[in-house]
């Protein structure tokens, strides 16, 4: 996958494409919105990370030109302004995502390719993760021959993690999806869901599903 | 005594004084002259009568035309403490009413504006400073987070070091939820955040928070019920009111023992919808109560040194509350429990 990121912020630029890099994909860096315009123009990347402040043409300006131009290229804005009115304008505009500033890396991961995959992605009635499965339709989970009731918010969390499986999910995108929060309401709210979560399907089991990455975020995967 | 009492009194004893001095003058003078063989002591009480039955009328006279002069000279006084009593820090840019009379009342009319001018002046600084402080912060710290994640994906980091950067982590991340907080009141407090306003169901958030609080109540063994849910509609904004009262669920547990309680009650009156969250624990002193919606206020700290947060919880929901135009109080009973209601102006449907 070929990532375009576009920031003016040197060090900020580097250690994302050195993060994106060492996830395995190819980035690219620009620095102002002149330059994204035209990188973005000729290469078909497969993702844009774009920063909404830059020197000249800022970002929403850019992602309106290449939308005009008919490039549908998936495009994550950044902003370290985190007003609720430039996201809209920012989705308006016709970004796929928003990743409010300060950011965590693993979740900018995340979401880029969340992004990568998201045409590819299959709305299945049930998914699955090693012996764990869990139908949309009846909104049960099983695993082996238990069988678990949701709460609508476990199922929320538990559908989610699920449709991430391998991918780490930041606190943030956690509160974003499942709860719809777009602030950091600063309780341990998530934390507590996933303990209670944990207790449900994980628990009596082997092995263990729902893993901890400290101070980021979870994973739902089958290896530690 | 107001300066109109006083300056009337004042105006008629100088009044009656002269009356007196009138009197004494003239009896003086009548005894000056017996040779002339007058009955100056007959003459004398003639005229003191007539100065009693003018004199006290004057007087009063006086006293009426005092008060009435009094309170036309005051009047600019009057209007000019009114129009102060209404200025606060939110509308410094507004002018008091000038006569342009030139004297000296509209002299002091027209220093008051330049002193609401230059106040207002210093706050809009104030305002500004904080927002582009806590926004040239997010840079930084953007860098910081991103910088220790990478150093924590290099699986040969001794322990140390990783514990290290975990808890670099940690206090970034605090550190952001600080700024965050500061810009949201910052850009409030200069009106930059617009509410997008619509009718919303109350009941169905406090349920909301109530399901949460169960949640989150559950490892302290917290007993949490909602005792009532009046339907209530508000004409507020959605993602703010949730904010609200994750908010104030949050700090009724954070600030809990363990194996104490929270009580939801939200009940309807005619034009308000008033919730009151209460929850044990050990309580804030009478004297700090005033302060607890101030940034950075923290209570007790040796009871609460195990909770953390960015410390701008309550100062943000008052902000909350007061954009939707309704009010939030707090009240506490030290070693036993502490109350929060909030008040807001129900959404009446027309039909």
């Amino acid at each position: 996958m070929r990532v375009l990121v576009v920031e003016d912020e040197k060090k900020t630029a580097s250690f994302i494409r050195r993060a994106l890099s060492a996830e395995g994909f190819a980035a690219d860096v620009c620095c102002n919105g002149d330059d994204a315009l035209v990188a973005a123009s000729i290469t078909p990347f497969d993702a844009l990370v774009l920063d909404i402040m830059l020197p000249g043409r800022d970002g929403l300006s850019v992602l309106r030109r290449l939308r005009e131009q008919k490039i549908t290229t998936p495009v994550l804005l950044l902003s370290a302004r985190g007003h609720v009115n430039e996201r809209i304008d920012g989705l308006n505009a016709g970004a796929d995502d928003y990743l409010p500033k300060p950011f965590v890396l693993a979740e900018l991961i995340a979401r880029v390719r969340a992004l990568g995959r998201r045409n590819h992605e299959s709305k299945s009635a049930s998914l699955r993760v090693a012996d764990l499965t869990l139908d949309t339709v009846t909104r049960q989970a099983r695993r082996r021959d238990a069988v678990f009731e949701l709460t609508a918010r476990e199922y929320r969390l538990l559908e989610f993690l699920m449709r991430s499986a391998g991918r780490i999910c930041g606190r943030m995108a956690i509160l974003e999806k499942v709860w719809d929060y777009n602030f950091d309401p600063g309780t341990n709210l998530v934390d507590v869901y996933i303990m209670r979560l944990r207790e449900k399907i994980d628990a009596r089991f082997e092995p263990r599903l729902l893993h901890t990455v400290r101070n980021i975020g979870y994973v739902l995967k089958e290896q530690p | 005594m107001t300066i109109r009492t006083r300056l009337t009194l004042w105006y008629a004893g100088i009044l009656f004084f002269s009356l007196l001095l009138i009197t004494g003058l003239s009896y003086h003078k009548f005894h000056q002259r017996p040779e002339e063989g007058i009955d100056s002591d007959e003459d004398f009480q003639e005229v003191a009568g007539i100065v009693v039955w003018c004199g006290v009328p004057a007087a009063l006279l006086g006293l009426i035309g005092g008060w009435w002069l009094m309170r036309k000279a005051l009047a600019p006084v009057t209007a000019l403490t009114e129009a102060t009593e209404l200025i606060h820090e939110h509308n410094l840019q507004k002018q008091l009413p000038r006569t342009f009379s030139g004297d000296e009342l509209d002299r002091l009319t027209e220093v008051f504006n330049a002193m609401t001018a230059r106040l207002d002046n210093s706050f809009q600084r104030i305002r500004e400073f904080t927002l582009h402080a806590s926004h040239e912060l997010k840079t930084p710290l953007t860098v910081l987070h991103g910088q220790l994640e990478t150093a924590l994906r290099d699986e040969t980091c001794i322990p140390e070091q990783r514990e290290l950067m975990f808890s670099q982590l940690e206090e970034v991340q605090r550190l952001t939820r600080i700024v965050d907080g500061l810009t949201l009141l910052a850009k409030a407090d200069s009106g930059q955040i617009v509410l997008s306003k619509t009718p919303v169901r109350f009941d169905e958030l406090v349920r909301e928070a109530y399901a949460d609080a169960l949640v989150l109540a559950q490892p302290q063994q917290i007993r949490v019920t909602l005792n009532k849910l009046d339907k209530a509609t508000v004409l507020g904004d959605r993602d703010r009111l949730r904010q609200l009262l994750l908010n104030l669920t949050d700090n009724a547990i954070k600030y809990n023992q363990p194996g104490g309680q929270v009580t939801f009650d939200l009940c309807t009156e005619e034009k308000y919808a008033q919730l009151v969250i209460a929850n044990a624990g050990a309580g804030i002193a009478p004297e700090l109560l005033p302060r607890v919606f101030d940034p950075f206020f923290r209570g007790d700290t040796a009871h609460n040194s195990g909770t953390e947060g960015c410390g701008l919880g309550l100062s943000i929901a008052r902000w909350i509350v007061t954009a939707h135009g309704g009010d939030i109080r707090i009240a506490s009973v030290l070693e036993k429990q502490t109350v929060v209601a909030i008040h807001l102006p129900r959404h009446l449907s027309h039909n």
